[in-house]
């Protein structure tokens, strides 16, 4: 289990719920602390917590993309907020004001909104994602939700669910029955960038070796070469991820690739200039985007993702490759396409996404 | 207000090191000499007996220091005796000088550690900052806390006006040696404060990644011979520091604008004519300026607009993004 919390604060709202009622189960002797609601406080964050409280917002968001760039249009499925993983350049670190570790536990809202959700809109292609505001899996052992989300999918015809992770915490997933309605993702960076800026996440193997399980299964995968970072001998290093990552899966069974270069808002630079002092991240320079997002030069962002697509292309021509939050000139420039062209970003994976 | 005597003072009476209730700090105004010279004093200290018999000042200590330097004694003074408690005395020199004037960044920062003293935080936050015309937050108490703590070059530039406080507070968490190269620097040359933010973050920035202190990179020759260029304005000194920095973060950026303009110096753009890339080369939003008197000179510009984005070169650049 890569987080196992000391202490548990829960809403009494909650108490009967499921999700409570299972995390007691496998956490019998962590100590709770019962309040009628979880106080917002900022600072940093307790390590050993993790809150469990009832929702009162919406549990569906669209991807926060800008008018600027172009969004892949998914949905967001919001379980819970905050990760225990630590990766440096994290944008969570500035997202929100609570700074713990958090789950929502009135599920039947959500399933409520979710039913709703995929009632209104029966003609189109849903694509939902929990990796978010939190990592998709990381959790998983204490409250088995996918045991519960990945079997609703299977039985929705136009809708599929994407897990994003870095952890290789895929043992339920196992024995579920998905019917290719869940994508399985794995954000994925050279072992260098994964021991500065990731070090509490799984190793490369481990990620691979845990989409190869999952392939196994019978599910689809995605990576997400996001971010992209520039380190010395970036291309070198990124040649060895592609490599590893064709020598490890089968590339037919990939639902799509994204590549994203770093990007943050401003807010989070001296978050991480003193949380992280040592990372090296923010050496290399930047620029605001179009939508006050700190990325690198374009010309630099078009030469890596060039540099991947081809690598990427030339292990398996028909991989749906897709830049995150670029626009039409990088688009052109770096895959030599704009999604217009092929009739929109979204329904280039919509058509991608339904098994 | 607290029973008072009224006395004449002789100055050998009065600690003058007792800084319990001070919280002036920085340069005596002229004004304020020529003022008590002119006409004397108008208004009278206040000051309190203490238990050793000495005076400790309350209210008006540069009144009483410039009615020692032009040799006026005894001085007419109101006295509390020593039952008044300290926060009483600390009160009525806090709202005697807020009622006067606006206090500079390091008299507000005395006043909040003072107070400190006697107040707990929240009200130190509710009550205090907002009569020192501060927002009541916990981060910019905590900014002015440590603004005494800075070395005395640097408190004195904040006191004095010459350095704003929002700089004081940036350069904190540097090394000594670090802020005083920074202060040297933006006293040397005409910087705005936005613009002395900037240059703090790029010189950090720049820091970091070459692994060098940030005083070797503001001391270095090349600053150093744009700071030394004794014949260029100051203002163009400035300038030319700024540039200089910039192109050294970011390489990339400044390698693309040369090039930029060395395209549109090959396409050739009719005078009068201005095209202003994306900022920061981002996007598609291009940017063509131009003046005009009359409507027949607009005709012309016009139509010159039109041949332009006729030319293949022209088009070239605009896609070479
Ligand atoms: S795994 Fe994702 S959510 Fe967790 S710290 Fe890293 S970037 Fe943030």
């Amino acid at each position: 289990m890569r987080f196992r919390p000391e202490k548990l604060v829960i809403e009494e709202a909650v108490a009967e719920t499921s999700l409570v009622q299972r995390v007691l189960a496998v956490l019998p002797h962590t100590p709770v602390i019962w309040v009628g609601r979880v106080k917002e406080t900022k600072g940093p964050r307790d390590e050993q917590v993790l809150e469990i409280v009832k929702f009162r917002g919406r549990f569906i968001k669209p991807c926060p993309g800008t008018r600027s760039y172009i969004c892949c249009g998914y949905q967001i499925l919001n379980l819970g907020i905050k990760c225990s993983l630590g990766c440096t350049y994290c944008i969570l670190q500035s997202y929100f004001p609570s700074p713990n570790l958090r789950l929502f536990a009135n599920l039947e809202d959500m399933w409520q909104q979710l039913r709703d959700h995929l009632g209104s809109f029966r003609n189109r292609v849903h694509r939902f994602g929990t990796g978010e505001f939190t990592d998709s899996l990381l959790l998983d052992p204490l409250t088995h939700l996918s045991a519960d989300l990945v079997p609703f999918f299977a039985g929705e015809a136009n809708a599929i669910l994407e897990l994003k992770t870095k952890t290789t915490q895929v043992e339920s997933l196992e024995t579920l029955n998905h019917r290719g309605h869940t994508v399985v993702a794995w954000s994925l960076n050279p072992d260098g960038v994964i021991a500065s800026e990731e070090a509490a996440a799984t190793s490369l193997d481990d990620r691979l070796e845990a989409a190869r399980r999952c392939q196994e299964w019978g599910y689809r995968i995605a990576f997400h070469f996001d971010p992209l970072l520039v380190h010395p001998n970036w291309q070198q290093n990124y040649t060895e991820v592609v490599s590893r990552l064709f020598s490890t899966v089968d590339p037919r069974g990939i639902a799509w690739i994204s590549l994203g270069t770093l990007r943050f808002m401003p807010a989070l630079k001296p978050i991480i200039q003193q949380r992280h002092p040592e990372s090296t991240i923010l050496h290399e320079e930047f620029v605001p985007g179009l939508d006050g997002k700190m990325r690198y030069f374009r010309d630099l962002r078009v030469e890596m993702y060039r540099h991947l697509n081809e690598l990427l292309k030339k292990g398996c021509e028909d991989l749906c490759i897709y830049l995150c939050m670029e626009s039409e000139d990088v688009w052109t420039e770096a895959l030599g396409f704009t999604p217009e062209e092929r009739g929109g970003l979204c329904a280039i994976l919509d058509r991608q996404a339904l098994p | 207000m607290p029973e008072t005597d009224f006395r004449s003072v002789q100055f050998e009476e009065v600690d003058w090191s007792d800084t319990t209730c001070l919280i002036t700090y920085g340069p005596h105004p002229e004004k304020l000499l020529h003022a008590i010279d002119a006409v004397g004093l108008l208004q009278w200290p206040l000051l309190q007996q203490r238990e050793d018999g000495l005076l400790r000042i309350v209210c008006g200590s540069r009144r009483l220091t410039v009615c020692r330097k032009l040799g006026i004694e005894p001085v007419p003074c109101q006295v509390f005796s020593t039952s008044v408690s300290h926060l009483t005395c600390l009160r009525m020199a806090i709202y005697d000088n807020v009622a006067q004037r606006v206090l500079n960044p390091v008299e507000k920062s005395l006043v909040l550690t003072k107070m400190a003293e006697y107040v707990d935080r929240p009200q130190l936050i509710e009550d205090v900052m907002p009569l020192l015309d501060l927002e009541p937050s916990v981060t910019l108490l905590q900014r002015y806390e440590g603004l005494q703590e800075l070395d005395s070059p640097i408190v004195d530039a904040v006191a004095g006006g010459s350095l704003h406080e929002r700089i004081a507070f940036a350069l904190r968490p540097l090394r000594g040696k670090d802020r005083l190269a920074f202060l040297k620097l933006f006293e040397q040359l005409p910087f705005s404060v936005s613009v002395q933010e900037e240059l703090l973050e790029t010189i950090m920035d720049i820091s970091r990644r070459d692994g060098v202190a940030p005083r070797d990179v503001i001391n270095d020759k090349e600053i150093r011979e744009l700071r030394q260029e004794n014949k260029r304005p100051l203002r163009q000194r400035a300038q030319d520091i700024r540039i200089c920095l910039q192109a050294r973060r970011s390489p990339r950026l400044t390698a693309r604008k040369q090039r930029f303009l060395e395209e549109i110096r090959q396409v050739g753009l009719p005078p009068g004519l201005r095209l202003e890339p994306p900022p920061h080369f981002e996007g598609s939003r291009w940017r063509l300026e131009f003046t005009f008197h009359q409507p027949d000179e607009l005709t012309v510009r016009l139509r010159q607009v039109a041949r332009l984005t006729g030319q293949p070169a022209f088009r070239r650049l605009l896609k070479s993004k």
